[in-house]
Formats: structure tokens, C-alpha cells, sequence
């Protein structure tokens, strides 16, 4: 956990850096589908060279908003700018044609975005996305995660300046899983990276900026530890307690800043309203009561307890 | 790896070159072969019964291969055109591309491709029919194959321009290409009108057997409505797929 929290302020640090400079702007986009709102009113920027994690529910407009940035869709109303020579974009469902091999079509995407870009980097590319063994194999024999990975090597071949990923890590097994995000964090400061992702442990290992998805509507921007510590109303602090605590329970759950308290062998968790409700009334209440105290921390939130609340 | 190696693949890998070069090459010798032997054949099948049929010449060998080659040989250049044409049908595939280059880079090679091929093949087609014909019959009018040949390459032009537009209209292949051939078809029926039909690309079709059974250059407005027509499908179709959604 401390080396998680080290690795966020590091990366919260070069957030601070790169949104000086951005090189995704969203300014109230909306996206209609007839009656249904896809996206309402969304407004976001991305730092240049940052990795930017776009999660949320099914529905909540995470693809609508990248076809709009990778210009297949128009918005209703609402303007953008992607500040990029080369977009690199991988949808979540990657397809080829079925008769070329793998280096044919990572060759034919160098070929269409960077023509520069010499031959050679082709094999890198595929030698990062694990593929070289079946380089040139026919890719209509290739299983979802071999054609995800074929996917991004083809979005990352022209060293693009903004790479545009679409659930990239969905149908990938674990060791697929790592391969891809090890590409991607690898890209940090060479590339903006726009992320979307249903799995937010991924999200949380590559992303240091994130943009919470909730039916069409922007709910929270900002860096992965701001939102873990600040984001949601709800707060919470562990006293570990020594002997029976039924009757410190008792005494909290009687005090109106108190929402919820909840008793685990000697771990008492009192969860209020904010944080700063807790750090000014806890310790005082506590004083109060019959009970040795042995320590008072407060509860770590997980960016899914953070995500459930935010998006409930 | 180029958009123009790409068709080119295309067409070779997925067996469709073979499949137009082999519908055209099959009614290429079928044609002057049936024009030849048709008299012997009715006779065996005939079991006594008179039956009346045209004696063998150059012509009939080279209407029997349009005839016979243009039936199917449409249906498959819609299909194949429309295989290549109609990227948008499937999503994943025309994000690869339309978020790499223009629908317009794009089309170009699609376009060029598929009109080489199919006009190929007819051509190879039409050459052996004439060989055969000379070989088996008589030597056709070389002039009136020639331009005959042309103008049916023409229409084969406007065919696969035709299906590049309903390509941008509707996002499905055999859609595409069923509504070509229909779209075809509809045109041929309205040139039953008289007065219409001189204008239609259709009309193309007939100056291929009229100028080899040696009648008079009469095709002009048929050419320039098929070439209008064709350019006016083919920007129309760039113009509706750049501005179409994935």
C-alpha cells in the first residue's frame, strides 16, 4: 500500500507538471442519440505526455466520448481540441482483415500515419505486444487478447502523439494484462494516453489523472490520490480498542455526526459525513468513554470504494 | 504495406481475382463453343423433334458470351466491389482505417482496384471468346469488339461506382451489393422506354452486339451519362462516408 501511495504522489506530481500544457481539450460536449443523451455538457482537458483514465459504468458515455475525439463522431453541441499530428486509437474490439498477418497490419498502419518511421520499429512494437513468435501468422487465427494486443501495436507504431484506448486490457489474461500496461506506462511523457477502462486496478496502475463517467455526465476530474482522499463526502476512522467495545459503540452511535459504526473483534470503524467532522469530534468523544484505546487511524478508501460512491 | 498493396492482396488472398477471372474465362469459351455446337446438341437432345436454330457465326459466339457472362458476372463484381467498398459495414475495421487517413485515400485504391479487375476479366473474357470464335467459326469484326468491349467495360465502370454508393448508404456487404444489382436491373427496365433509353449506361450493353453484328456508332449519350453518372456516384459516395459516423 505504501509503495501504491508513493507511486500515486509521483505520478499526482507529474500530473501537476503536464496539465500546465494540455493536449486534450473538452468544452461542454453533448452527444445525442435522438432522445437518449450519450454525453451531456462535458468538459475535461488532458495533460500533454499524462495518462488520463476514463472509467465508468456501462453507459456512461467512456466510447461516445473517444469517437469524438478520434473524430468518428460529431458532437451535438460543444467544442474539442486534440493537439496531436498522429492520433493512435485502439477500440475495445480490435478487427482486421482475417487474411493479412500481424506484421502486414502493424506495417500498414506505420505506413498510413508515419511513413518515417523506419521498418524496424514494426518488429519492436510487436516484440513489446508480445507477438513476435506469430509475427506472420494470418491474424483471423488469433484469439481476442492476441488481436488487443495487435491492436495497440498498431495504434503505438507511428509514436503517435495522442493514443486514444478503448477498454485496452479487457480480454486479456493476466500476463496479457501486465504486457499491455507495461506498454502503456511506457508511453508516459512520450504520448498522452486517454484510458478507459472497467477494471479500475488497471486504472490505477497506469493512470495519474482520472475523469469519472456517470450516464453522460462528467461527476469528477482530477488526480487518482485527490480523488481517493477527497472525493465522495464519506469519511472514516479504525479505532483499535482493547477489551469489549459493545458499549464504546453504544456512545458513538448516540452522537448526530456519526453515520455509520460498525464492530470487528476489538476494530471499531466510525464513518461520518466528511473527514474533517471526524478529525474535530472523534478523539474528544473517545476521551469520553471507559475504553483503553490502543490506536486511531483512519481508514484507507479503495479507488472501487471511491468509484462506487462517487458513480452510486 | 500501402492501400494499394492492400486491394491488391485483397483480391489475390481471398480468391476474388480467380472467381471474376474464372466467371468471365468460363462463358469466354462457353459462348463461341455453344454457338458452334448448339445445332449438334438440339439435334441429340431433341429426340426427333425440329427445333430451329440460328446458324453458327462470329456474332452469335460473342452475344452468347455477354449474354451468358453478364448475369453473373455482375452479381459478382457487385459482391466483390462491395466487399471492398463497403468498409464501414464492420466498425473495428473502419476505425483502423478512417482514424489513420481520409475516406477519400481510402476509397481511391477501392475504387481503381476493383474497376481494374472487373473490367480485366471481362476484357480476358471477351478475348478468348473472340479467339475461339475465330477459331471454331469465323473472326468477328475487330473493330466492333473492340469498341463493343469498351463500352461494356464502361458499364462495368458505372457498375461498381453504383455500388460504391450504396456502399455510403447502407453499412452492410450483400445489402450493397443486392441493392446494386437491383439498382441495375431497375435501369435496364427503364429502358424499355424509348425516348429514355439512349441515355442509360444500360444501353451500352447492346452496342457491344450491334457493333459487332457491324451497325453505326449510335452510343454517344449512353457514354456521357455513364461517365457523368459514375463520377457523380463515386464523389457523392466520398462526400457520404466522410461525413458518416462510425
Amino acid at each position: 500500500m505504501e509503495r501504491c501511495e508513493q507511486s500515486l504522489s509521483a505520478r499526482a506530481v507529474a500530473s501537476r507538471w503536464t496539465m500546465e500544457r494540455t493536449a486534450v481539450n473538452v468544452r461542454d460536449i453533448t452527444k445525442r442519440y435522438g432522445e437518449t443523451v450519450a454525453l451531456d455538457d462535458v468538459t475535461l482537458s488532458v495533460g500533454r505526455g499524462s495518462v488520463y483514465g476514463l472509467v465508468g459504468p456501462n453507459g456512461a458515455g467512456k466510447t461516445t466520448l473517444l469517437g469524438i475525439l478520434s473524430g468518428l463522431r460529431e458532437p451535438s453541441a460543444g467544442t474539442f481540441d486534440v493537439e496531436a499530428a498522429r492520433i493512435g486509437v485502439l477500440p475495445d474490439t480490435p478487427r482486421f482483415d482475417s487474411w493479412l498477418t500481424a506484421r502486414e497490419v502493424v506495417d500498414l498502419s506505420r505506413t498510413l500515419v508515419a511513413p518515417d518511421v523506419p521498418m524496424s520499429s514494426v518488429d519492436t512494437v510487436l516484440e513489446q505486444a508480445g507477438l513476435s513468435n506469430v509475427a506472420h501468422r494470418k491474424v483471423g487465427g488469433f484469439s481476442r487478447g492476441m488481436l488487443q494486443r495487435l491492436g495497440l501495436a498498431a495504434a503505438v507504431v507511428g509514436a503517435p502523439e495522442v493514443l486514444l484506448l478503448d477498454e485496452p486490457a479487457a480480454a486479456l489474461d493476466p500476463a496479457g494484462r501486465r504486457e499491455v500496461l507495461n506498454m502503456v506506462e511506457a508511453l508516459r511523457g512520450a504520448s498522452t494516453v486517454v484510458f478507459s477502462s472497467h477494471i479500475l486496478d488497471d486504472v490505477q496502475q497506469v493512470c495519474d489523472t482520472v475523469g469519472i463517467l456517470k450516464q453522460g455526465h462528467l461527476v469528477y476530474e482530477g488526480t487518482l490520490d485527490q480523488l481517493v482522499r477527497n472525493a465522495g463526502h464519506e469519511a472514516a476512522y479504525a479505532v483499535r480498542i482493547r477489551g469489549d467495545g459493545e458499549q464504546l459503540v453504544e456512545l458513538l452511535k448516540s452522537y448526530g455526526w456519526v453515520s455509520r459504526v460498525s464492530l470487528d473483534s476489538e476494530v471499531i470503524t466510525v464513518t461520518a459525513s466528511s473527514g474533517a467532522v471526524l478529525e474535530r469530534e472523534l478523539i474528544r468523544s473517545l476521551s469520553r468513554a471507559d475504553v483503553p484505546i490502543v490506536s486511531v487511524a483512519p481508514v484507507e478508501r479503495s479507488l472501487e470504494d471511491v468509484f462506487l460512491e462517487v458513480t452510486r | 504495406m500501402s492501400l494499394w498493396r492492400l486491394e491488391y492482396l485483397r483480391l489475390l488472398r481471398t480468391y476474388r481475382l480467380w472467381i471474376l477471372l474464372g466467371i468471365f474465362g468460363f462463358f469466354g469459351v462457353l459462348g463461341p463453343a455453344t454457338a458452334k455446337y448448339l445445332p449438334e446438341i438440339v439435334e441429340r437432345l431433341g429426340g426427333g423433334v425440329e427445333i430451329a436454330v440460328p446458324p453458327a457465326s462470329p456474332e452469335l459466339a460473342m452475344a452468347q458470351y455477354l449474354g451468358n457472362a453478364l448475369q453473373i458476372g455482375l452479381l459478382a463484381i457487385a459482391f466483390v466491389a462491395a466487399s471492398s467498398l463497403a468498409f464501414d459495414a464492420n466498425t473495428e475495421m473502419a476505425t483502423f482505417l478512417r482514424t489513420r487517413t481520409s475516406v477519400a485515400k481510402i476509397l481511391e485504391p477501392r475504387y481503381v482496384v476493383n474497376i481494374v479487375a472487373a473490367v480485366a476479366s471481362f476484357l480476358i473474357g471477351s478475348a478468348l471468346a473472340f479467339v475461339l470464335s475465330a477459331l471454331l467459326i469465323d473472326t468477328p469484326r475487330i473493330g466492333g469488339t473492340i469498341i463493343g468491349s469498351l463500352l461494356v467495360a464502361l458499364y462495368i465502370c458505372f457498375a461498381v461506382a453504383l455500388t460504391g454508393l450504396f456502399a455510403s448508404l447502407v453499412r452492410s456487404v450483400p445489402g450493397t451489393a443486392l441493392l446494386a444489382v437491383g439498382a441495375l436491373i431497375a435501369l435496364s427496365l427503364v429502358g424499355l422506354i424509348p425516348v429514355v433509353s439512349p441515355w442509360l449506361p444500360t444501353d451500352l450493353i447492346g452496342g457491344y452486339d450491334a457493333l459487332i453484328a457491324g451497325g453505326e456508332f449510335v452510343y454517344w449519350r449512353a457514354v456521357a451519362s455513364a461517365v457523368v453518372l459514375s463520377i457523380g456516384a463515386i464523389a457523392l459516395s466520398v462526400y457520404r462516408m466522410e461525413h458518416r459516423e462510425v
